[in-house]
């Protein structure tokens, strides 16, 4: 008996048919729903990044050049570089610490990872009028402490100072975002087979080597993951330094997130502000590239 | 299921729907509730906002076929929040701004025209208002929001650290001299620790929509400008306005009057400040004082505070803080919304306002009753508005004055010598002002 291949069965084709409507159908409200709330209002900053202000018709690259021409735009980009390098980079070092001391059998170690983790569940914003209250100079407790230690002799401006407002709101976001690195490094450590330490212990091989050989390569794909989706959130970082410092003093803490707001919801600037915020997506999307490459490598 | 069933069900669907989207884009009829969306950044505040509801349930209780939704929302985050939600015809029926976002939602079309409401009114309707206020919300000739508060700023001060220190607490500073002379005076060490725990004087230097009011008085009595009359070039470079830029920053940097990290605080920090007697002196209101008492109610503020015309320089001139109600021009209810902003102008409620928060009405008819004349803040206001002035009525005005903030901050923290920050602000209020010739 001669069975027809499933596609020469009479109805096989309606009936696939129908199956992928029905499948359209399924995909439909969500690709709506994104093409409303995202592509959209990507499509519209787009639009206006190219138009003259309070000229909608008119395109042209008028809000580039004058990007490209602002001395501020390009210390706010300095400024957005080094807040997230040192950010990122202090997440990882002490998200990595953490994530190696809770992954030991302590004493009391779910309470502690659940402690560690608070600063993460904090909002944006609470976060930062938490730390500028610490860091208040007439009534913030850092003061208060490292007075009554004799440590500094007069209360310090921690977020007044030109000297010290970048440090204090990377500081700040330090606290902020660590959890998540730790959280994500934490996960990847427990993926580690315990019988390659074991086995590298046989072999004489001290924690730092263990760490280099064993722990890093572990790690290599979670920390790529880590690296890249810091890197993101970090860019776009705007609750914490508008709270702690509204971008002051002066100009001296502002971020690209902090300038595009103020350029849009504050001087009405909507075209300036959208050529802004399309620079920054496009440097965005270069850092997620190695993210991206990762994960259509893996599929 | 059948052809027929299937079509019976798509059919019975889509009246299900429609009926649905009928009731909620359909304007009430006559009989049924209809609902205000009513924002204010007072909503939020435990003073006014006590005050609000107060006046909303009499509203309501007046007028049973409407209700009142209020939508409180935070001082920073209402004109970006109104502007999206007028850009998506979502904007609450009525909302209050005041007059330095004025000009931009009504070039936005983001303000109902009021005037055929009150044309539709009694004659001579708007007479109860001063002249000035209405001026400033007439946009094309078209009468485009109805005042509330009209306030000039002036000086709040501490009689009882007046008098601790040696200061007469009846003679406040009248000159910028005194002025100055009387905050050094202020500022001491009370505990004798040998730190100093006590200012002269504070102000919000952070960026925040409240410095302007507190630094354009100082600004104009030292007989300068920020833009010329024409509104078309900076005047940050004049002599007069170097002069009061070095006062102002000098009161932090050379005469140290002024408490550490004063470029972070905003009018919150300084109430706070006051209420805990951290500083002798401020640049207020007629909010002032019922904000310091609630946040210290044993500082007796209305005793131990006092107001006082700003100090005059070549000038006698203040600012003036006004505020206004608009309506939405997406509003299903325009009727409704009119009645409401009506009530909420009305002699009634603005003389209520008064009473519970001390803010000075636009209303002349509440200005002249025996409980604000007699009231020792609010009779200083009152007075005060004869020299008070607003803003520059322009859309740049917000980035003309930030550009002025970062000279500020930048002198008072030294990242910029007081002359370059100066210089720097006026070159970028050029380019400013450049776009708009």
């Amino acid at each position: 008996m001669t069975v027809a291949a499933p596609w020469l069965r009479p109805g096989a084709w309606g009936s696939r048919l129908r199956d992928r409507t029905v499948g359209y159908l399924f995909v439909a409200p969500a690709v709506l729903l994104l093409a409303v709330v995202l592509a959209y209002p990507a499509f519209t900053s787009l639009r206006l990044s190219f138009s003259e202000q309070g000229s909608p018709v008119n395109l042209g690259l008028v809000q580039y050049r004058l990007l490209l021409r602002s001395s501020l735009f390009w210390q706010v980009v300095r400024q957005t570089g080094v807040f997230v390098a040192a950010s990122v980079a202090a997440h990882v070092i002490l998200g990595m610490l953490l994530a190696m001391i809770l992954n030991r059998p302590l004493a009391g170690r779910t309470p502690l990872r659940i402690m560690v983790l608070l600063p993460w569940v904090v909002p944006d914003v609470v976060a930062g009028i938490v730390w500028k209250w610490i860091l208040n100079p007439l009534y913030g407790v850092l003061n208060d402490v490292l007075l009554r230690a004799d440590l500094i002799p007069a209360p310090l401006e921690w977020i007044a100072s030109p000297r010290l407002a970048l440090f204090s709101v990377i500081l700040a976001n330090i606290w902020r975002g660590f959890p998540f690195v730790m959280v994500i490094l934490l996960a990847g450590l427990q993926a580690i087979p315990q019988e390659l330490y074991e086995a590298a212990a046989i072999d004489g091989a001290g924690p730092l080597a263990s760490f280099r050989s064993i722990t890093l390569p572990g790690l290599r794909k979670v920390l790529v993951v880590a690296l890249a989706l810091d890197t993101i959130w970090e860019v776009r970082r705007f609750g914490l330094v508008q709270a702690m410092t509204g971008g002051g003093p002066g100009t001296m803490t502002e971020v690209l997130s902090t300038q595009v707001f103020r350029q849009y919801f504050q001087f009405f600037r909507f075209e300036y502000a959208s050529a802004m915020a399309i620079a920054m997506t496009v440097l965005l999307l270069v850092i997620s590239v190695p993210y991206v490459r990762m994960i259509v490598r893996e599929e | 299921m059948s052809a027929t069933d299937r079509l019976r069900r798509t059919v019975l669907c889509a009246l299900v729907a429609g009926a649905l989207l009928l009731s909620v884009l359909t304007p009430a009829r006559s009989g049924e509730a209809v609902t205000l969306r009513f924002s204010n950044w007072h909503l939020v505040e435990d003073v006014w906002g006590r005050s609000l509801r107060e006046a909303i349930n009499i509203f309501e209780s007046r007028n049973p076929g409407i209700r009142i939704i209020p939508e409180p929302i935070s001082y920073g985050e209402k004109e970006p929040r109104y502007q999206a939600e007028c850009a998506a015809r979502r904007m609450p029926d009525v909302v209050k701004l005041h007059n330095f976002s004025l000009a931009m939602f009504f070039e936005l079309g983001c303000a109902a025209d009021l005037t055929p409401f009150v044309q539709r009114e009694p004659a001579g309707f708007l007479k109860a208002w001063y002249e000035f206020p209405l001026k400033m919300l007439t946009h094309r000739e078209r009468l485009m929001a109805m005042p509330d508060d009209f306030q000039s700023i002036v000086l709040i001060y501490n009689r009882e650290l007046f008098r601790a220190a040696g200061l007469d607490p009846a003679k406040p500073p009248r000159t910028w001299a005194e002025f100055q002379e009387y905050a050094r005076r202020l500022t001491r060490d009370t505990d004798g620790d040998g730190r100093l725990d006590q200012w002269g004087f504070s102000m919000p230097a952070s960026k925040n929509p409240g410095l302007p009011l507190r630094i354009m008085p100082f600004v104009w009595s030292f007989g300068a400008d920020f833009i010329t009359e024409d509104g078309r070039r900076s005047a940050m470079n004049t002599p007069e306005f170097r002069e009061a830029f070095r006062f102002i920053v000098e009161l932090a940097t050379v005469h140290r009057v002024v408490p550490p990290g004063v470029t972070t605080f905003g009018p919150q920090d300084v109430r706070i400040q006051m209420a805990q007697r951290r500083i002798a002196m401020k640049i207020g209101s007629g909010w002032s004082y019922p904000i310091v008492n609630a946040l210290n109610p044993q500082l007796n503020a209305a005793e131990v505070l006092e107001a006082a015309p700003i100090p005059k320089g070549r000038k006698t001139i203040t600012a003036a803080w006004l505020d206004a109600w608009i309506m939405s021009p997406h509003t299903r209810y325009p009727e409704e919304a009119w009645k409401f902003i009506k009530f909420l102008s009305s002699k009634e409620i603005e003389k209520k306002f008064f009473e519970d928060n001390r803010v000075i009405s636009s209303r002349k008819d509440v200005n002249t009753l025996p409980l604000v004349r007699t009231d020792k803040f609010s009779r200083v206001i009152v007075a005060e508005l004869e020299h008070a002035r607003l803003e520059p009525f322009i859309k740049e005005w917000p980035e003309i004055f930030d550009a002025f903030a970062t000279a500020l901050q930048e002198a008072i923290t030294g990242a910029k010598s007081t002359e370059r920050a100066l210089l720097d602000a006026h070159a970028k209020v050029e380019e400013i002002l450049a776009r708009r010739r």
